[in-house]
């Protein structure tokens, strides 16, 4: 064999011994487990933090509201649907008494005439098949610049929760 | 240096040359290639495979499933960075088609078209198709995106690049850069619940029930059900992208 060749598989060889060197030092352990990526990700992605407890959590403390609510139309309506995240809440409300839960930690009490608008704001496109398997009804829609505007200068006071039950509506 | 030079004829060359093509010809008549690309498999047996249905039909669009995603993992509030959002399609009578998407659908929608020149309208809640054939797993230089063995597609939020090469080859639109973390981020069908026995949030948090997810592989889950009695499309199969977000009364108009 010519020398410049030998030379050649000499220099690659070499490179190739301080790839792969490099490569186990470089290369994270659970990489290429299951595929062409780090194993470790997945386990990674299922530690973040929750935020929605789900409402079997919220009708432990809250029983009335579970039994308010069977009936209604909102039957199929999740309670953090309304009031938002609560798993801090949740959290935390064995360690208060009744009433003692710091502001920081209650949840919202929506009711405005723009909060309800979010489902019940007339829209074409809103006009639906039957989906409440419970009530066999259609959403009701209304709106909201029109529907029991008595006097217009009370707009902002004249909340939906006024008249209606948002548990029983 | 003596360098010995082959001397070749003409009728040498023409055998060497046929056996190598010949070689080539017949190899890849033996094994053809495969040209289609899995990021993953469907498991065969008890495994998992994850699939997504969202019915239209029942579909309000409160935004909520917007308003919750956002919520439960963080996302930043910009009205421009969505793992989930909800778009109103409204086809006009002369044929054109208006979509709309104020805030993802989180503050809820005001119809800008009077009655009657709606032809039609409908709202079509998006997120990732979590597809088996994913453009965008395929294209990511270091392995930082990944279909796990359950058929959910994910980042590796400490391998990406943030090279931005992810965000282009999603055809559904579905990912973006994270402004603080520089790295992509999409929808990871909430596994951070599944592996607590919850759903994801957006399914949860549906006042109709448009939304369904389940485990495809299991003949008596949600989706099968769904799947079983409904006419049920992907968004854009032409692509072939193995999508398993699965549409009921899906319009050609959507994109």
């Amino acid at each position: 064999m010519p020398q410049h060749i030998k030379r050649l598989i000499g220099a690659f060889a070499v490179v190739i011994i301080l790839f792969l060197v490099l490569q186990s030092f470089l290369r994270p352990t659970s990489f290429g487990k299951l595929g062409h990526y780090r194993a470790d990700a997945i386990q990674e992605n299922k530690m973040k933090a929750l935020h929605f407890a789900g409402s079997d959590k919220c009708t432990k403390c809250h029983e009335e509201m579970k039994t308010d609510k069977e009936v209604g139309f909102h039957a199929q309506l999740q309670c953090e649907a309304c009031h938002g995240p609560g798993l801090k809440h949740a959290m935390y409300a064995d360690k208060f008494k009744d009433g003692e839960l710091p502001d920081s930690l209650l949840l919202h009490k929506p009711g405005s005439r723009k909060e309800c608008a979010v489902c019940h704001q007339l829209n074409a496109a809103r006009v639906k098949i039957v989906f409440d398997t419970i009530n066999n009804s259609m959403i009701k829609q209304i709106d909201p610049m029109k529907h029991n505007l008595v006097d217009k200068r009370n707009f902002a006071k004249l909340v939906c929760i006024e008249c209606h039950n948002p548990h029983q509506p | 240096m003596n360098i010995n030079k082959p001397n070749l004829s003409r009728r040498d060359f023409f055998k060497a040359g046929s056996i190598i093509v010949g070689g080539i010809t017949v190899a890849t008549a033996l094994t053809p290639f495969d040209g289609l690309l899995f990021a993953t498999e469907p498991p065969k047996g008890k495994g998992k495979w994850y699939g997504i249905g969202i019915d239209i039909n029942k579909c309000i669009g409160c935004g909520n499933c917007a308003k919750a995603c956002k919520l439960e993992n963080n996302v930043p509030k910009d009205p421009f960075y969505f793992r989930s959002w909800v778009e109103q399609y409204t086809i006009k009578n002369d044929g054109s088609v208006l979509v709309e998407s104020p805030n993802g659908g989180i503050d809820g929608f005001k119809q800008s078209v009077p009655d009657e020149e709606i032809f039609k309208s409908f709202f079509v809640p998006k997120m990732c198709n979590h597809c088996a054939k994913s453009p965008c797993v395929q294209v990511c230089p270091v392995g930082a995106t990944f279909e796990t063995p359950e058929g959910i597609v994910l980042v590796d939020e400490n391998y990406c690049i943030g090279c931005r090469y992810c965000v282009q080859a999603c055809p559904y639109g579905c990912r973006f850069i994270n402004p603080e973390k520089g790295t992509a981020e999409k929808c990871t069908l909430c596994i951070h619940r599944l592996d607590k026995g919850m759903q994801p949030a957006c399914f949860e948090m549906c006042p109709t029930e448009a939304r369904i997810f389940g485990d495809l592989n299991d003949p008596g889950s949600k989706i099968n059900y769904f799947l079983k009695n409904h006419t049920c499309m992907v968004i854009k199969p032409n692509l072939n992208t193995g999508s398993k977000l699965f549409y009921n009364a899906l319009s050609p108009e959507v994109r």
